[in-house]
């Protein structure tokens, strides 16, 4: 195949377009997905930092080692408070998380509202 | 089918060769073409320029609405409510800025799509099947796909390279000269100590073949077979992608011409390897680096786990150190190569032993695998029974300090007590045989240690320790401590690992003294601290000797900022500094030194010729590195009449080869007859030490003097037969003494009357030698010894002549202290043989002339100077009778 300056710049012209083209494409598809694993991520970390799960496996374990009857109802009160305490966290991580993923879904359309209310 | 085969195969099916690896076929694909490479190129410029517009579109749009409030900025802070209404926004400014958050959205897909880009392998989907080993979703894998823009870039330059000189392959060759463009391939030579220049002009010659084709290049079979070897290794160790540091050593061992271009260069497989293994791990370091605060911010912060179960432990904190918290704030130096040791460790508890002993001599690195633990339990990197737990150190001297033996019973009992109910820690205890030898006491004395190895023997709580081999084999080995423990040998490392540990340290060293290390400072700090440096071992003799070097190199480099290179010269430097033995290259001077060894040897030396020469002979081969390592220097046995020399050529060998007299250690073997006295060569287990072992273990660079060696016991003679032979000696405390660096000369007078009397005969020295091995050495000393020593010397009785020549020299000396005090000196020549005749006496060689020369020489000017006779500017002299004169100086 022959290749003078006219081919090479339609196949980088092509290229470049497809660059442009794929954006869209790329934000609702790739992009989301690279958002959502973020966010995974985020909620992941946020569950082992506030230990939600070792908590509620843990839940008739006494706590500080107190085998005793006392020591383990106590134990128990304090856990139960401090898992709805924990659950309520991991709660607002998991709105967070899900808001974040609506905002990234709708930022487009809404510079495009913004934009549209400038001009009208 | 080939497991994991290191022979390439042809595959139909894909129509290529590659090699199997776990039941997946590797082989690299490649479609290069001068014109999709100048497309490539040209839109990768393309793309860069839309960035750049975008960019500067993006960031204008920030401006505008900076600019916005700007000119907001009195309502803003008059009244700031205002700013909540969408009217507020209608502007023009604003516009702008609304306009261009889109190219904000695009540069972040862009940056995305690089950085997705940048993963060529997805370690997702080349997962294992953890049964069989082997690939779960691919079974072929075009392994050039994983090559990063930087190699596929210059393998794009390897093809226009070939192409441009019209060959019909593109070969390793053209790969590696593509590659020596690159900054990372420029920064390994550069480590290397190569002259980068000279590389490639040597290289340049042999790129092109005689004959030259008309058709493009085509990737040759042993370059894709290079790709597929790089690939691998880049997925053996979990890389994102193949670089140009994976490419290299395949490039090299491809490549018989380039491998021998670079051996011309003094580079060779080893050092290729290990230069290469430094950038990677750097690289590897900075990614754990980051993987690692990432999860040691999830670690618990203090005493208690995770799940709140452990209990409060105030005893033990008061006692210990927590090595996991240290951990975790990055406060402990890395462990390298250790893999073997911690799958020892786990493998103990995981049979059921609760207390794990590692054992290795001092600075083998058992503290830092102890660390190194520390870390893997940060990151939970641990078996299951380890995970969520704190790696503790006891601190003995603490526990011990100011109590009684029965009170620190009862504080390690609280503390053990502690430990069992907390569940949540592992105990270390460094140097465990510490703990024994401490009991309580009186009748039922109770030792310190069994409360420790009845909690161990409980498994009331994991524990791990450290001991020396030493201090194992003395204390604890075959006691009740030793038999409750799992014990781990901790060896030292190998070359090549040492080599890497060094490499791991470099960075910081570099930093820290402004200095760049070469890689032939880091060989030869690993050689010469094996070689030289024998108290502590590998790797720690090696850190320190490095440590100490780049030190060397930060003060010259403050004289001389243009210097801040460490090569293997400064490692030598601070191998002199540390033991004085000069470890250098043998340097031009130094060479005609040696080659002149005899003259300077005689410049203080008369006669002796045979002795001299064999000795001198035998110092050529030590320096030029060509002796047996594990013996001697040399070792020499003198015979002949007392006062012919033997002793003044061993003080002169030690001037001559070791730059000092003093480097001479030296045994009056007759103070040596009793069998009993071997303990005062060697020393004993109750702690006499010994005067040989223990002078050449603080200087084993130095000569030996055995004067008459004949009259020490048999006894004495048998350590000297293994001391020539293996060249190291074991002292009464169980150490090794090397003696490797050591000149060995032994005297003896035996067969002195034999030698003046054939000597007088005109016999010739030969037969006298053999005769008096035959006949008279064989009484005292055992065949095999005489047998060890590489010379047997004897040494001819002094002539008359010789001894004027003595007397010469001797005056010289009295001239040279005289000339201290501003007198002159001369003598006639006639004086100084009359006074040589009077000093002469054939049985005692040069010794009387000595005592001649102190009676009627420096007597008699001790005398005129206390008579105050002898003024500055005054000349002595020697008249041609022998007799003392004053000839007075100019006055002022």
């Amino acid at each position: 195949m022959e290749h003078n300056s006219f081919t090479y710049f339609a196949k980088i012209l092509a290229r470049v377009i497809w660059d442009f083209l794929y954006f869209p494409i790329w934000w609702y598809s790739a992009g989301l997905l690279k958002t959502v694993r973020g966010v995974g991520h985020f909620y992941h970390h946020q569950e082992v930092s506030l230990n939600f799960l070792v908590w509620l496996k843990n839940i008739f374990v006494p706590m500080y080692g107190q085998h005793d009857i006392a020591g383990r109802l106590i134990s128990f009160f304090i856990r139960v408070v401090q898992i709805i305490y924990r659950g309520f966290a991991m709660l607002l991580v998991l709105i967070i998380g899900l808001v974040f993923i609506a905002f990234y879904l709708t930022l487009p359309f809404m510079i495009l509202f913004a934009i549209w209310k400038q001009l009208f | 089918m080939n497991e994991e085969g290191t022979n390439f195969e042809y595959n139909k099916k894909i129509n290529s060769s590659g090699l199997w690896l776990r039941g997946c076929f590797v082989y690299s694909r490649l479609h290069l073409k001068r014109s999709l490479i100048t497309l490539d190129r040209t839109l990768i410029l393309v793309r860069r320029l839309v960035d750049f517009i975008f960019f500067s579109l993006a960031a204008l749009g920030w401006l505008a609405l900076a600019w916005y409030f700007y000119e907001q900025r009195a309502v803003l802070i008059d009244n700031p409510l205002k700013l909540a209404t969408p009217q507020y926004y209608q502007h023009p400014l604003i516009l702008v800025f609304l306009l261009t958050l889109f190219f904000d959205l695009f540069l972040y897909y862009r940056t995305s799509v690089a950085q997705a880009e940048r993963l060529k392998m997805d370690y997702y989907k080349l997962r294992l099947d953890e049964e069989t080993g082997q690939f779960k979703k691919k079974t072929s894998w075009n392994i050039a796909e994983t090559l990063d823009a930087e190699a596929k870039n210059v393998l794009d330059d390897a093809y226009i390279l070939a192409s441009k000189l019209k060959q019909e392959e593109v070969n390793p060759r053209h790969l590696f000269r593509a590659l020596l463009k690159t900054k990372k391939i420029q920064a390994l030579f550069i480590r290397l100590g190569v002259d980068a220049n000279l590389l490639v002009e040597k290289l340049d010659k042999h790129l092109a073949d005689d004959e030259s084709s008309a058709k493009a290049p085509v990737l040759g079979t042993s370059l894709k077979e290079l790709i597929v070897l790089a690939g691998i290794e880049a997925f053996k160790r979990k890389q994102i992608a193949t670089t140009v540091l994976d490419l290299a050593w395949p490039c090299y061992s491809h490549d018989s011409i380039l491998a021998e271009i670079l051996y011309d260069l003094e580079v060779d497989d080893d050092k290729l390897q290990n230069v290469i293994e430094w950038f990677k791990v750097n690289e590897e370091l900075a990614r754990n680096y980051n993987d690692y605060h990432k999860a040691a911010i999830l670690k618990p912060w203090g005493a208690m786990n995770r799940s709140y179960t452990a209990v409060a432990t105030p005893t033990v904190d008061h006692f210990s150190s927590d090595l996991t918290l240290s951990a975790r704030s990055g406060h402990l130096e890395l462990c390298m190569d250790r893999l073997k040791e911690f799958s020892a460790i786990f493998d103990a508890y995981s049979s059921g032993q609760a207390g794990v002993l590692l054992i290795g001599p001092t600075g083998v690195g058992k503290r830092t695998i102890i660390e190194g633990l520390a870390q893997l339990m940060v990151k939970e990197e641990v078996p299951k029974y380890l995970q969520d737990k704190r790696l503790v150190e006891l601190d003995l001297a603490n526990l011990i300090s100011g109590a009684s033996a029965s009170e620190a019973q009862e504080r390690l009992l609280v503390c053990l007590n502690e430990i069992n109910r907390a569940g949540n820690i592992v105990l270390y205890i460094s140097d465990i045989e510490k703990l024994m030898g401490i009991s309580s006491g009186g009748e039922e004395s109770f030792e310190l240690v069994e409360v420790l190895i009845e909690a161990i023997n409980r498994q009331a709580l994991f524990c791990i320790a450290t001991a020396t081999t030493e201090n194992y084999s003395k204390f604890i080995e075959g006691t009740s401590l030793g038999e409750s423990m799992t014990t781990v040998g901790v060896a030292e490392p190998s070359f090549n690992q040492i080599i890497q540990i060094l490499e791991s340290k470099a960075s910081n060293l570099e930093a820290r003294y402004g200095i760049y290390l070469t890689y032939s400072a880091l060989e030869k700090t690993v050689l010469l601290s094996n070689k030289y440096l024998r108290d502590v071992s590998s790797p720690l003799k090696a850190i320190n000797l490095l440590q100490k070097s780049v030190m060397i190199a930060n003060k010259s480099a403050r004289n001389n900022p243009d210097h801040v290179i460490c090569s293997g010269e400064e490692v030598a430097s601070a191998i002199e500094q540390l033991t004085g033995i000069p470890a250098n290259k043998v340097s031009e001077d130094e060479g005609k030194k040696l080659l002149n060894l005899e003259a300077n040897i005689h410049e203080r030396m008369v006669g002796q010729e045979e002795a001299v020469k064999a000795v001198s002979a035998a110092l050529r081969r030590a320096r030029a590195d060509l002796k047996d390592n594990a013996r001697p220097i040399a070792s020499f046995l003198f015979l002949g009449p007392t006062g012919v020399g033997k002793t003044e050529l061993a003080k002169t060998v030690s001037e001559v080869y070791f730059g000092d007299e003093a480097y001479m250690i030296r045994l009056d073997m007759s103070e040596y007859q009793e069998a009993s006295s071997v303990n005062k060569i060697i020393g004993d287990a109750n702690g006499v030490i010994g005067y040989l072992t223990e002078a050449v273990r603080k200087k084993p660079f130095s000569l030996i003097l055995l004067d008459e060696i004949e009259k020490a016991h048999p006894d004495i003679l048998n350590l000297f037969l293994q001391l020539l032979d293996d060249g190291r000696l074991t002292d009464g405390q169980g150490r090794t003494i090397s003696f490797t660096q050591s000149i060995i000369i032994a005297t003896s007078n035996i067969g002195s009357v034999t030698i003046q009397e054939s000597m007088k005969q005109g016999i010739d020295v030969a037969l006298i030698k053999q005769d008096l091995i035959d006949n008279q050495l064989n009484k005292y000393m055992r065949p095999e010894l005489i047998n060890r020593f590489d010379g047997i010397v004897v040494f001819k009785p002094l002539t008359e002549e010789n001894i004027v020549v003595i007397a010469t020299l001797m005056l010289k000396r009295i001239k040279k202290s005289l000339g201290e005090k501003g007198v002159d000196f001369q003598a006639d020549k006639d004086g100084v043989a009359i006074l040589a005749k009077a000093g002469y006496d054939p049985k005692f060689g040069a010794r009387p002339l000595r005592r001649v020369l102190q009676e009627r020489v420096e007597d008699e000017i001790a005398n005129l100077f206390l008579a105050n006779k002898l003024k500055r500017r005054d000349t002595v002299f020697i008249g041609s009778n022998g007799e003392i004169g004053v000839t007075a100086g100019r006055m002022l």
